[in-house]
């Protein structure tokens, strides 16, 4: 598998649908840090963002024979998590969600500006958890993983404008509840 | 929630150069693209790969296993018959349910109810409809053509929600149903269909 590593998503896809499975390991280490990250921020828990990324990986390999085109895998390994974690928000709506939850604890060990970096990493976390669940998506998907509106369209089925009128919202939503939370 | 000025938008959104806004309004730029920043940066959860790829490399469990698996484990119920019948039964269930009877445990629990499935699919050997309460997976609940009119059908005792479901036919071909009203992307590029199913207590 060395000297594969670096190869595109779409010849990586080839070689696992050849018959090397193993291979799909090259993916999963490529797209976790972004797809966990999206995760934990939607889900505002590392534990159940763990296990939306492991289902979706694993699905994502069941499936991959069905992907249209192997280009667009990240995309479609993001609708993938959006997916899971959206029908993770939906059976926890009953739930109330401790805002602290999602809370990152500031080693007491850490410097200063390490505290005070954690201490504002929570008041955005905070503030993003006020966000609907569409919203926050928007945002996150468009500011954190820096996706582009087209590829957002592909990912969520919505068109350009209502994506782009949505992190518009969005952003408007995150600065109020940042103040709020101030 | 207070508007923004449209230029910063424009300004994130890549249309804009930052330069051409006020101080004041790069201040909320500045506030945006740094909470941002926060997130990017942020803690996630330790690597999932080692899970993904051992769930992958499992083997499939031994036949013994699987029927072991199978007795210990809640099940759809399945009742495979011609159109007609599956409708009298549908309405046989629904009246032992919806009839109070104080001496027996109900059919079904509160939150249960049953789900017809019908598909037309002339010429087909095989007909499974799968979804999460399937895993789907085919061979759960299959479909049946008793009279060979390409009129399949089966129902289910499902638990009450909505539930996504797809046609599988032949084994191989997956088809969302055309009568289902309702569908939401699969996340693979396709549409599967959706179904509520009402308690029947309700």
């Amino acid at each position: 598998m060395s000297g594969f590593a670096d190869a595109p998503d779409a010849d990586v896809i080839a070689r696992i649908l050849a018959g090397d499975g193993d291979a799909f390991g090259i993916l999963v280490r490529r797209h976790e840090p972004g797809l966990l990250r999206f995760a934990t921020r939607m889900l505002g828990s590392p534990d159940a963002a763990a296990d939306a990324v492991a289902e979706a990986l694993i699905r994502a390999y069941r499936h991959l024979a069905s992907l249209d085109d192997p280009t667009r895998f990240r995309t479609w390994l993001y609708r993938i998590v959006a997916n899971r974690c959206k029908s993770h928000l939906g059976r926890r709506s009953a739930q109330r969600v401790s805002l602290e939850e999602a809370a990152p604890v500031p080693d007491p060990h850490d410097g200063e500006a390490e505290l005070e970096r954690a201490e504002q990493l929570g008041l955005v976390e905070r503030a993003l958890r006020t966000l609907s669940p569409e919203k926050r998506e928007a945002f996150l998907l468009k500011h954190v993983e820096g996706l582009s509106y087209e590829e957002m369209a592909a990912l969520t089925g919505e068109r350009v404008p209502t994506l782009k009128m949505r992190v518009h919202r969005a952003r408007e939503a995150l600065l109020e509840a940042l103040k709020e939370h101030r | 929630m207070s508007k923004l000025d449209p230029r910063i938008h424009e300004v994130l959104d890549g249309e804009l150069p930052l330069e051409r806004l006020p101080a004041e309004l790069r201040a909320l730029v500045l506030r945006l693209e740094h909470a941002a920043g926060l997130l990017r940066a942020g803690p996630a959860p330790a690597s999932v790969a080692g899970r993904v790829l051992a769930a992958l490399h499992r083997p499939e469990p031994s036949r013994g296993r699987r029927v072991l698996q199978w007795l210990t484990e809640r099940h759809v119920i399945t009742i495979a018959m011609r159109p007609v019948w599956s409708l009298a039964l549908a309405a046989v269930l629904a009246a032992v349910v919806l009839v109070p009877d104080h001496g027996s445990a109900p059919l079904l629990g509160a939150q249960e109810g049953i789900a017809r499935f019908v598909g037309h699919f002339p010429g087909a050997r095989s007909v499974d409809v799968v979804g999460p309460f399937t895993d789907w997976h085919t061979g759960v609940v299959p479909l049946r053509d008793d009279d060979n009119d390409g009129v399949w059908s089966a129902v289910v005792v499902l638990p009450a929600g909505t539930h996504e479901y797809m046609f599988v036919v032949d084994g191989e071909r997956w088809v969302a149903d055309p009568l289902a009203g309702r569908y939401v992307s699969d996340g693979f590029g396709r549409q599967n269909a959706l179904l509520i199913v009402r308690p029947v207590g309700r």
